[in-house]
């Protein structure tokens, strides 16, 4: 397949909070802004744009796309936006990537935003028409009942149990202590996570991520662009997303085989053949912590069941041989669903740019990977980084 | 067939009943807040140009759509204008006949560069036309509440 290589060259994100007062638009343009100005580069030379936002529902504006147009630079550019829920915010610099890569354009400006506090009682009711409305709706499913059946099966598995995942959570609360865009930074112990209110077995409130209102965006451009633009390009050099069936009851929920095969489209496109090896370091989406476990084995990192035993043994510790989630992940940073997963892709860039600052992970890393997953848990999206 | 015709017997096999259990607060924003603060308040309209641009938004932005810049100033406008476009509509959303046709325009607001859609008051719709000018009608300040109905309408100058 021949195509332009793509590099990210710019990276900018807002703080991520419960409710901010900024409407969705004034936190793109913010996030957009500093992406820019982090490489020096102006809208004159953003030669295309792609947005990712999660449900119009959240906002309470349909058409988001074109609503959130103005904050991500979209006037007067050739813009699009893309969305397959949870995963939408790796999926956006994939779709960006598409555009440099196919040669159509040098530059693309990826802005990722969401505030999810206009929905009230809480975005949870705009949730509810995701599931099937004549056989499920009634029976009033919460995504908390899915995650719940899912983490259930993923445990009784394996034999994990509930203190043994409570551990990502206090660790990825930690991370984020680091993290200036942080909403839950916090050191916490296991009995904590244990002790919290229970919402539906076996998840507690701090098994979960907050959710959250936050933008985050980067720049991408064209392998003879960015050499022009940074000395530090981070390459993007493999990409993969895949979709399971649409019968969420029907999967095997002790193992995301979606994201095995967006991992598997990543790896071969970016010549990896030993992912254990080859992946240094990485943010796999963690909305509740068995998730980065289950992700981890999803994308081959860690043999099925085994996650757990590189968590208990120190590995995917920042200081550890496989740093998982850096940056506080979606469980310390916050969660505003599509620039969650761009904070992921944002994390890795600055990790093997050597500018995480207290973040930094040790080893100079050279290869590290960002994945989200989402729609009616389903979907899997990846992108493989390099410097 | 009436596009407003609905389907009712939903206790029949075929129909299943739903709706979407969500309600929204929205937050003004920067830009907004400042702009429906100076109405409800002072009475007063309020704009905010990008230096970069030389681009005059009304009503108050934060930002600049071109260039992404940050703007913090506002300058006042007296929020005279003239008619763009207009409409009148007979119908309601039922597709019930309204008892006065409403008058809807674009206005083209002085000393901006953007146009500001509402109601024209004061004038029959025969009486309209593009270019006229017009001024805005304001509730009384014990009524205004910061929202886009303390203006009334629009009308003539």
């Amino acid at each position: 397949m021949a195509y332009q290589r793509v590099a990210i060259v710019g990276a900018g994100i807002t703080k991520f909070v419960r409710r901010a007062h900024e409407t969705g638009k004034e936190l793109a343009a913010q996030a957009a802004k500093m992406a820019l100005d982090s490489c020096g580069m102006t809208m004159k030379d953003i030669e295309s744009v792609s947005l990712g936002t999660a449900p119009d529902a959240f906002d309470g504006v349909h058409m988001k796309g074109e609503y959130l147009s103005d904050g991500s630079g979209g006037w007067r550019k050739p813009y699009m936006r893309q969305f397959v829920g949870g995963g939408t915010g790796v999926f956006a610099p994939i779709h960006g990537w598409y555009h440099v890569a196919s040669g159509m354009f040098d530059t693309c400006l990826v802005v990722c935003s969401e505030k999810m506090s206009s929905c009230h009682p809480h975005p949870q009711g705009a949730f509810k028409t995701i599931f099937d409305h004549t056989t499920e709706q009634a029976l009033n499913p919460t995504l908390i009942w899915i995650f719940a059946l899912e983490m259930n099966r993923y445990m009784s598995t394996y034999g994990i149990t509930k203190e043994e995942i409570a551990l990502v959570s206090v660790k990825n609360k930690k991370n984020a202590m680091d993290h200036p865009a942080a909403q839950l930074p916090m050191e916490i112990t296991v009995e904590d996570v244990l002790n919290s209110e229970t919402l539906a077995w076996p998840v507690n409130r701090l098994d979960i991520s907050p959710a959250s209102d936050g933008a985050a965006a980067i720049v991408l451009a064209s392998e003879h662009t960015a050499k022009r633009i940074t000395d530090k390009p981070v390459w993007i050099d493999g990409v993969g997303w895949n979709l399971d069936t649409a019968y969420w009851a029907t999967r095997d929920l002790y193992y995301p085989r979606y994201v095995e095969k967006a991992a598997r489209m990543a790896y071969e496109m970016a010549g990896i053949t030993e992912p254990k090896r080859e992946i240094e370091i990485a943010e796999p989406y963690d909305p509740f912590d068995y998730k980065e476990l289950h992700h981890m084995e999803g994308l081959l990192l860690a043999d099925r069941g085994k996650a757990v035993e590189m968590l208990l043994d120190g590995k995917t510790q920042r200081d550890g041989d496989r740093p998982m989630c850096p940056s506080g992940g979606a469980l310390g940073v916050g969660n505003p669903i599509a620039a969650t997963g761009l904070m992921k892709v944002i994390e890795i860039f600055l990790q093997l740019r050597g500018e995480a600052g207290k973040r930094q992970v040790p080893g100079n890393p050279r290869c590290g990977l960002a994945q989200a997953w989402g729609d009616l848990m389903q979907v899997g999206t990846v992108v493989v980084l390099r410097r | 067939m009436g596009l407003t015709e609905r389907i009712n017997q939903t206790d029949q096999l075929s129909y299943y009943e739903g709706q979407i259990p969500v309600e929204y607060v929205y937050t003004y924003g920067l830009g907004l807040e400042k702009f429906f603060r100076a109405i409800k308040d002072d009475g007063k309209f309020l704009a905010s140009r990008c230096l970069e641009c030389g681009i005059t938004y009304f009503p108050v932005r934060s930002f600049c759509e071109r260039c992404l810049g940050k703007i913090e100033d506002t300058v006042a406008v007296p929020g005279t204008g003239k008619v763009y476009a207009f409409t009148v509509v007979h119908l309601n959303m039922d597709e019930s006949p309204k008892k006065e046709p409403a008058l809807v325009a674009l206005i083209d607001v002085d000393g901006t560069d953007c146009r500001f859609l509402h109601y024209l008051t004061g004038v029959e719709a025969y009486e309209v036309r593009v270019g006229m000018k017009v001024k805005p009608i304001l509730k009384a300040k014990k009524d205004r509440r910061g929202h886009i109905e303390d203006i009334l309408g629009f009308q003539p100058a």
